[in-house]
């Protein structure tokens, strides 16, 4: 790409939009409440104050919570099992998304918008009432309750988070490439896993990592559907901020949370990037 | 189109009467329509009302600042965090003239000695709602917190079996099923109740706080630690569906949680004489009486007796009898230390 | 063979749902509907032909689709059929009734909440999909720093904490501040937009990002060396190319906001109400039917809107090679 001093103004142009908004909007709300790990809880929930204004109370900046983590091995179990349970249903979520997204991808340009829509259409509903209607379906089978139910809901929700990112990619493949590789003589197997595999790859990693990262915040599904064993670190972190107003220890876990992910991420592109990149 | 028409009409005249409304906070479904509209022909405003679904996200929204609402509905332990933390307005009594139609029990309460900032409303109580043919199939007692913790019994209950998820319910029942107070700060005491939970946990199908009364009138629930509001729905429903079985419900003998909402007026209210008028007209009540009726809420009301549903007003349960009463316990809120105890012994709970 | 197979996975989704209505028969119902779904698994392996030749779907394709899409229908026609269950408890069919949509019609705070709801929508996916497309546009260009944090960590962080700290941010600087230049900025509307926004402007990047990512370089060389300016090279090579994963963004960018409950709760001000907030206080007193009879509604509107839209521009969601 030309990196014209020009053209690199340009870029910055287009990039500043989004920049100036999440900076505002995310970046200065994040910060306030990456600080209020820090923190000490207030007396009656929510944050003690910077400074302290009764004697003996305690005030100011604090890694007690951080503390709290680290000394304790039972909240890496959690952070353990619920990147377990994101990751199954991230492959779950492949599994059944892309025959899908092929399909919409190879169907006559008719039909394809119907498709999409069809697989859009199911989240203009409240998200409660699918989950209810998974009970109703559960119930009689005697899954109601167990992880089994937890990960078919999961699936459930973000499946069309997985078919868009691969749709769009997959539908920009060239047909001529597959001819090609028949040609040369692989069979289907080959010309699947080979050409159309290797190149859906961006749309792979962005429908994963749009299923992975959500389901590790989810606590509604494992409140209403799970059994006593699913508690994941949602759960923990709702009930933090939500069942004991200790709000430093919910944004430090958040934080935990967030770290981990962006971690993760940032491991996958090198990942990405060393693999083979762009094909 | 027509009603699109009077939709966007309404929206328009809202904004036109800014002035004459009364914003509440509230449980959802906690006060009939018709208790609603009655007041706002009365007092000639409006009325809009937030739902909120449980106390602590009404107590994380105030505490994160937001203000504009003007009556607000808390359980006697939010109550008390509202009073200390400086967020409530006394009441003009002088404006509530219907105060001595509560009976006489519900005021004067330890968070509000004086009734200084605010009102009863209705309650409610944890309790055991059952299966009640199952449960005596099986020859388990119901009357007992036993059903819920003693493995003996949980045996023959095996997966059909729901507590509430909630840190203070569920070891509130603990601590009152091993004879200690609801309230009870002591660490070793609350271990105690954490390893009693823990040793019936396995038994137990889910930690459920929103969907147990449907598992109940359905069937796929034999036992379940819920609110009493909650057991009367299932048991009407259950019996409207015409089912096999029928759902009772009952306090056990050891005692048990009682939640008793409070209205209260913000110190941001704007609409402070609406805002007692509100509270006024349902000291009168008619309100609660109605409410009663429609979902079996706990009334505090003397005079409102009158108007209940004779068949609601006689169930025990639901009406706890001034004996039962004293058996019954309202949560407090924890100190910070105990709090993040707690929350340490719950996450064992959730996790072992 | 294959069509018969297909023909019989079909009746089989119907079997089993259907028995959802059987009462006490239902074991026996469902077994039938898994045995058929067997059967026609049977009926495909031993007539399949694999598929992927020269681009034309083989049958495994159409048979995994399909089975996918019954995976994400039946749910939701229990969802619109239970809208018509005399129960006031959204657990098992007891008969059938008008009385929910009735009730619906008349419940003003439920109307009114879906209004707002739709209205929030539009006008987030509408600016989230905006400055999402940028922000993608601009990554896959150049590989930049700080942008792609703070895009992505929004997607990263749990709802409740982009809530709260967005209450806080709001109440304690947004509010002095304009407060000082004589705006009175209130929670409202405006502010579950500007949160809306704020968390779907990462799935939307992500997506554009890797539509861009599937697309050959060649093309805008092309362009370039055909003489096209920037501007021109952007609104006839790019825009079109990237068009499919800016729609995709913005219908992921609609139902997000649609649904989105824990942040709206926090960020919206008194007397803001959405649909969420309405059904999810609801599940302390008992969801009832009219929950799923505005959801019906809800999915009517959305398929309307989107039928209208595909014929205005039909070939938005394909590319234009």
């Amino acid at each position: 790409m030309a990196r014209t001093n020009t053209e690199r103004a340009r870029q910055s142009l287009v990039a500043a939009p989004p920049l100036v908004f999440l900076v505002v909007f995310f970046l200065a709300p994040a910060i306030i409440m990456a600080l209020a790990s820090l923190r000490y809880p207030g007396e009656f929930g929510a944050l003690a104050p910077l400074v302290a204004t009764k004697p003996g109370e305690e005030a100011g900046l604090t890694a007690e919570n951080y503390r709290l983590f680290f000394s304790d091995s039972i909240y890496l179990e959690i952070f353990v099992k619920s990147f377990g349970i994101a990751a199954l249903t991230t492959l779950l979520c492949l599994a059944g998304a892309y025959p899908l997204a092929l399909l919409m991808a190879r169907s006559a340009k008719r039909r394809r918008d119907l498709m999409v829509l069809l697989c859009v259409l199911p989240f203009a509903s409240n998200f409660l009432v699918r989950v209810y209607a998974w009970m109703i379906m559960l119930g009689p089978f005697e899954l109601l309750f167990t992880p089994i139910a937890v990960i078919c809901a999961l699936v459930y929700v973000h499946l069309p988070f997985m078919v868009l990112p691969l749709y769009t990619n997959l539908e920009r493949h060239d047909p001529l490439l597959l001819d090609a590789a028949q040609d040369l003589g692989a069979n289907a197997w080959q010309c699947f896993w080979r050409v159309t595999f290797r190149l859906s790859l961006p749309g792979v990693f962005a429908g994963s990592a749009l299923v992975f990262i959500p389901v590790l915040g989810v606590f509604a599904i494992p409140e209403i559907l799970g059994g006593i064993g699913d508690w994941l670190v949602g759960n923990m972190i709702k009930e933090a901020f939500l069942g004991v107003r200790d709000w430093p220890f919910g944004s430090m876990l958040s934080i935990m949370l967030t770290l981990c992910v962006l971690a993760i991420a940032w491991v996958t592109a090198r990942l990405a990037r060393l693999g083979g990149g762009r094909a | 189109m027509r009603r699109i028409l009077v939709l966007v009409l309404v929206l328009c005249s809202a904004h036109l009467r800014a002035d004459e409304v009364l914003r509440i906070f509230n449980w959802n479904n906690y006060i009939t329509e018709e208790s609603v509209r009655e007041f706002e022909a009365r007092c000639g405003c409006r009325v809009a009302q937030d739902y909120f679904s449980d106390n602590e996200e009404m107590l994380a929204k105030l505490a994160a600042g937001a203000t504009g609402y003007d009556v607000i509905v808390p359980t006697s332990n939010a109550v008390e965090t509202l009073i200390r933390s400086d967020q409530l307005q006394r009441l003009d009594k002088s404006k509530l003239p219907r105060l001595a139609n509560t009976k006489p029990e519900f005021l004067r309460q330890d968070f509000d000695p004086d009734n200084r900032y605010s009102v009863p409303y209705a309650y409610s109580v944890t309790l055991l709602g059952y299966n009640v043919e199952k449960l005596r199939e099986l020859g388990v007692a119901t009357d007992t917190w036993a059903a819920l913790f003693d493995p003996r019994q949980l045996v023959k209950l095996k997966g059909r079996v729901t507590v509430l998820d909630s840190q203070r319910e569920l070891f509130g029942a603990a601590l009152i099923y091993l004879g200690y107070p609801v309230n009870e700060t002591d660490a070793t005491r609350l271990r105690q109740a954490r390893d009693l939970i823990l040793r019936a946990k396995p038994y137990w199908a889910a930690f459920n706080a929103g969907s147990y009364a449907k598992e109940l009138a359905v069937g796929n629930i034999w036992l379940a630690q819920g609110y009493s509001i909650d057991m009367q729905l299932a048991r009407q429903d259950a019996a409207r569906a015409g089912r096999r079985f029928r759902i009772g419900f009952s306090t056990p003998k050891e005692g048990a949680v009682f939640a008793l909402d409070n209205l209260v007026i913000h110190k941001s209210a704007r609409q402070v004489g609406l805002a007692h008028r509100f509270i006024d007209f349902w000291l009168e009540g008619r309100a609660p009486a109605s409410i009663t009726n429609a979902i079996g809420a706990g009334n505090v009301n003397r005079v409102a007796m009158q108007w209940v549903d004779p068949a609601v007003a006689a169930n025990r349960d639901l009406f706890p009898d001034e004996r039962a009463l004293k058996q019954l316990q309202q949560v407090r809120d924890y100190d910070r230390h105990t709090r993040r105890l707690l929350n340490r012994l719950w996450v064992e709970v959730k996790v072992r | 063979m294959r069509r018969f197979a297909l023909g019989v996975e079909i009746v089989a989704m119907l079997v089993v749902f259907a028995s959802f209505f059987a009462g006490e028969a239902r074991h026996a119902v469902i077994g039938i509907g898994v045995a058929l779904l067997g059967a026609a698994a049977l009926g495909g392996v031993s007539g399949a032909k694999s598929g992927g030749q020269r681009g034309v779907p083989g049958f495994w394709l159409w048979y995994a689709s399909i089975a996918v899409y019954a995976f994400l229908y039946i749910p939701l026609a229990i969802v619109v059929v239970f809208s018509f269950n005399d129960s006031k408890l959204n657990a098992e069919w007891v008969g059938f009734t008008l009385a929910w949509y009735e009730r619906l019609l008349a419940d003003e705070g439920m109307l009114i909440a879906a209004a707002n709801s739709l209205f929030i929508a539009f006008v987030a996916s509408a600016v989230a999909t905006s400055l999402g497309t940028l922000a993608g546009i601009a990554m896959h260009a150049r590989r930049l720093r700080l942008l792609p944090v703070l895009v992505f960590a929004p997607v990263a962080m749990p709802e409740i904490l982009l809530g709260v700290s967005l209450l806080i941010f709001f109440l304690n600087a947004v509010q002095p501040a304009l407060g000082m230049v004589g705006v009175d900025f209130q929670l409202g509307l405006a502010s579950v937009i500007i949160a809306h926004v704020s968390f779907s402007i990462g799935f939307v990047a992500i997506i554009v990002r890797a539509r861009l990512a599937g697309t050959d370089e060649a093309i805008f060389e092309a362009a370039r060396d055909l003489g096209a300016t920037p501007w021109q090279a952007f609104r006839l090579v790019t825009f079109p190319l990237i068009l499919p994963g800016i729609v995709a963004g913005a219908l992921m960018a609609f139902t997000l906001s649609l649904d989105d409950f824990v942040i709206t709760f926090f960020t919206a001000g008194v007397g803001t109400r959405t649909l969420p907030l309405e059904i999810y206080t609801m599940i302390k007193v008992a969801v009832t039917p009219e929950v799923n009879a505005v959801s019906t509604l809800l999915m009517l509107i959305t398929l309307a809107t989107i039928v209208i839209a595909s014929r205005i521009a039909p070939d938005a969601l394909r590319s234009q090679a």
